[in-house]
């Protein structure tokens, strides 16, 4: 046995031996929470968090650099890798801001498509925030049974965009593909499945659950005012209890013309915000099922006619001379917009997804900037954790819902 | 000689340049009276420069010594309760200067405004995060990312590059695969200086393509064990004797019998 | 594509002679691989779903490990930063004999599509890597495929300790596998 004495301190009775007695541990990198690379430097009173400091720039992979030396429609597929977890929402983000920035708008079959996309999306967003989320806490099974549902959800992705990961499903003026056949029967059944198993399985699992409970009521409190001071969108504010959701306020798409409602909790915890992901669950389906009907009134038209910028449909482009030669300059060089700056927002799973694009009326944007919600609820954080137990640190982590392609960018 | 590339803005640029090309510009609608954002503007007062209506939100152009005069007002009198986003723009190479902007939004009246300020090189900008917390975070990535200093933040660090970084990644000067600094880090943080021959530049060409490299490439005609030395003796291409075709004969004789 | 029989007996037909004491100790070593959770970026949610309920990892015995100590294979999932690239050379140094590394994803084979100042240019520049395996993100079943190769590379090894070692950088050139 050795023994300390002052002569031959060890390093782990050092700090002890200070006036102020706090112990600093590093919450790596690299670490089992599920949630990527995040490294926070606590300082410890006992087992109580004093201070916490976030170190993020571990992704950091120079997205915004890469926007602006490549064309628009190069720089589509890199939006995939930002959230990764639900990627068609960034890529629509993304394709809607240089819509704004042009002044065109998609024909109708695509905004239906794009609309079951983003919602579909949200279904797969929130899955796996459940699933990482209850691993953490220490629900194994219901991650399990989470990613179930997310493989038959990722199986109509595979069919429509033939990717389960990194979609790029949808292009700057509409969407390339149509569905395939078969597509809206099997959605209407993976959205029966959503709303049968949220309710039995993740529900009933969870929510009286009192172990769940326990370690979710009052844990990561934070006020409406804090949560807006500190830039929270999405759940995290709706958790607040402050009513504020993109798709019903600066609506986008066709969500004027859904309806649906939007779950606020007044509770301000971590219980309160699971319960209003399982809800947001349930919305997202019911908007599925009102557009799978929409689907059949419109016509075929996917793109939309802009020549300037927009490249003719393939079938134009094999045939017509003049498309062809189009295309291939909108390919090669890259299409101009006009000058200016446009900043949008869009209601991403994990909060307010918006894209600020200044252009120069240069093929390569002048400046992309990506605002992403896990950027600040990762700042907020250094709020957050201050005076909760360490086994809290990894609830709260789980409830911010970030995902570091996002933070880093 | 080399042939001169300037070195003040090393974005890619548009090959092909047409010089009667007229770019268009998005659209500034003026401020309607008696609107929202009517009221934003006269409640701001004098500090404005110039003010528009740019894709339904208000952008408002302001001196970089006001930014945090008028942010509290937009926060305090006109309810704009979030900054959604905030960073700069590298204008160096044109103007010598940045332009820098911040996107507020008001939730009860469902708004956004923008507020732009131009700030010139070597000045520091006065930092919002006693009324927004959110600046925290977006102005030290400001800081990281451009070099633009900000004056009274609590803890102004680099934030998504290590912090002995040397070099502000989206200046216009720096380009898109890293200065030298950047191409030997992860080399020099682990193994040393020294290790810079062993392990060898980065291969930043995704089309490089090495005849001698006989373990990713192959040379029909030529090929060698895997690993083993790049030769040039040629191999002979066997092909598969099928029912009705024998490949492996020599076409020749066949076309002499028909002439 | 897979081989479903596989045969201890035999050596697969290589110029060294495994003794049975190696075939046992490969057939261990083979078959409770036990994977160090290493996942950075869009790659670790492919390989989060390949040991989730369909495309389930634990019918090759492994079982994800968070510490470093007690796991035998690091699969690099996703983008390595510059910025991270000294904690996984630590991560890796601290891994015990004998170890592997898969690398996963394009970003972590060469760099991706991230030709970028901040992103590694392919993490065969600091951690000699056993398998490479393409995609962007690759598909669970490639995931399990490549281990399934690894597990083929294992079984041909010596059980030797001294032959297998990895310390030494300089002479990593000459073990660089193959692309599948």
């Amino acid at each position: 046995m050795q023994v300390a004495n002052k002569l031959s301190p060890f390093f782990e009775n050092l700090n002890f031996e200070r006036d102020d007695n706090t112990m600093v541990i590093n919450f790596g990198p690299q670490h089992p929470s599920a949630h990527g690379q995040l490294r926070l430097v606590l300082e410890l009173e006992g087992e109580q968090v004093v201070k916490a400091y976030p170190d993020i720039g571990y992704l950091h992979r120079g997205i915004e650099k890469m926007a602006e030396n490549m064309t628009y429609n190069e720089f589509l597929p890199t939006t995939d890798r930002l959230d990764y977890i639900a990627s068609t929402s960034n890529n629509y983000a993304y394709a809607l801001a240089v819509e704004k920035l042009l002044g065109i708008e998609a024909p109708r079959r695509a905004q239906v498509i794009r609309t079951a996309l983003l919602e579909l999306n949200r279904v797969i967003s929130h899955l796996f925030f459940i699933a990482t989320h209850a691993l953490d806490v220490g629900a194994m099974s219901v991650f399990l049974y989470a990613f179930r549902e997310r493989e038959f959800a990722m199986d109509l992705m595979e069919d429509y965009c033939g990717a389960r990961l990194t979609h790029s499903a949808v292009r700057i003026g509409g969407v390339p593909l149509d569905l395939p056949a078969g597509w809206l029967e099997n959605l209407a059944a993976f959205c029966d499945k959503v709303d049968y198993e949220v309710e039995h399985t993740y529900e009933a699992l969870l929510t009286q659950n009192r172990i769940w409970k326990m370690r979710l009521e009052d844990v990561g409190v934070i006020s409406a005012e804090d949560a807006l001071n500190w830039g929270c969108t999405g759940v995290m504010l709706r958790g607040s209890g402050v009513n504020w959701d993109i798709r019903k306020e600066e609506p986008y798409e066709l969500y004027p013309e859904l309806d649906f409602d939007i779950p606020t909790s007044d509770r301000c915890d971590s219980y309160g915000r699971y319960k209003l992901y399982m809800e947001e669950m349930r919305q997202s389906t019911r908007i599925l099922r009102q557009l799978i009907p929409m689907y059949k009134e419109t016509d075929g038209q996917l793109m939309a006619h802009a020549p300037q910028y927009i490249s003719a449909p393939k079938e134009e482009i094999m045939t017509q001379n003049y498309a062809l030669m189009q295309h291939f300059v909108l390919v090669t060089q890259g299409m101009r917009p006009p000058r200016g700056e446009v900043y949008v927002p869009t209601e991403s799973p994990k909060g307010e997804l918006g894209f600020y694009i200044k252009s120069e009326g240069e093929p390569y944007a002048y400046r992309l900037k990506c605002r992403a919600p896990s950027f600040f609820h990762t700042g907020l954080l250094q709020k957050l954790l201050v005076g909760t137990y360490i086994a809290d640190v990894v609830t709260i982590i789980g409830t911010t819902n970030i995902v570091f392609g996002e933070v880093d960018r | 000689m080399r042939k001169y590339v300037p070195k003040d803005n090393v974005q890619k640029k548009a090959y092909y340049t047409d010089r009667f090309h007229v770019v268009p510009r998005v659209p500034r609608e003026k401020i309607e009276e008696g609107s929202h954002f009517a009221n934003v503007v006269k409640t701001v007062g004098a500090d404005i420069k110039e003010s528009y209506v740019e894709i339904g939100q208000l952008v408002l152009h302001i001196n970089p010594e006001d930014n945090f005069k008028v942010i509290k007002i937009l926060k305090e009198q006109c309810g704009y309760t979030q900054c959604s986003e905030q960073s700069a723009v590298d204008y160096l190479a044109k103007d010598n200067e940045f332009e820098l902007f911040w996107q507020l939004l008001n939730v009860t009246e469902a708004k956004r405004v923008r507020v732009v300020c131009r700030l010139a090189n070597g000045l520091a900008i006065e930092s919002i995060e006693p009324l927004f917390n959110s600046a925290n975070f977006a102005e030290r990535e400001m800081f990281d990312m451009f070099g633009i200093k900000v004056n009274n933040h609590p803890f102004l660090k680099r934030i998504l590059m290590p912090d002995d970084w040397e070099g502000h990644p989206l200046l216009k000067t720096y380009p898109l695969f890293g200065d030298e600094f950047a191409s030997w880090y992860e080399v020099d943080k682990i193994f040393g200086k020294e290790y810079r021959d062993i392990i060898g530049p980065e291969n930043r060409d995704p089309a490089k393509i090495d005849i001698k490299d006989t373990k990713r490439f192959s040379r029909v005609g030529y090929e060698v064990p895997f690993g083993a030395e790049y030769t040039e003796e040629e191999q002979e291409i066997e092909y598969s004797e099928t029912a009705l075709v024998n490949y492996n004969k020599k076409a020749s004789k066949t076309l002499d019998e028909r002439r | 594509m897979a081989q479903h029989q596989v045969n201890y007996a035999s050596a697969a037909g290589l110029p060294i002679a495994l003794t049975s004491v190696d075939k046992l100790v490969n057939w261990g070593r083979s078959n409770s691989l036990w994977p160090l959770t290493y996942g950075l970026a869009c790659c670790a949610i492919e390989m989060m779903a390949s040991g989730a309920s369909r495309y389930d990892f634990d019918r090759m015995g492994t079982i994800f490990r968070a510490s470093p100590r007690q796991a035998d294979v690091m699969i690099l999932a996703g983008t390595l930063s510059k910025k991270h690239s000294e904690f996984a050379r630590r991560l890796y140094d601290q891994m015990t004999e004998p170890k592997w590394v898969i690398s996963m994803g394009s970003c972590a084979n060469t760099g991706g599509m991230f030709n970028t100042y901040a992103t590694v240019q392919g993490v065969d520049r600091i951690i000699p890597v056993d398998i490479y395996l393409p995609g962007c993100a690759p598909r669970p079943e490639t995931l399990q495929y490549a281990m399934m190769m690894l597990q083929k590379k294992i079984r041909k090894e010596s059980a030797d300790m001294k032959k297998n070692t990895k310390q030494d950088l300089t002479n990593q050139t000459g073990k660089r596998a193959r692309l599948i």
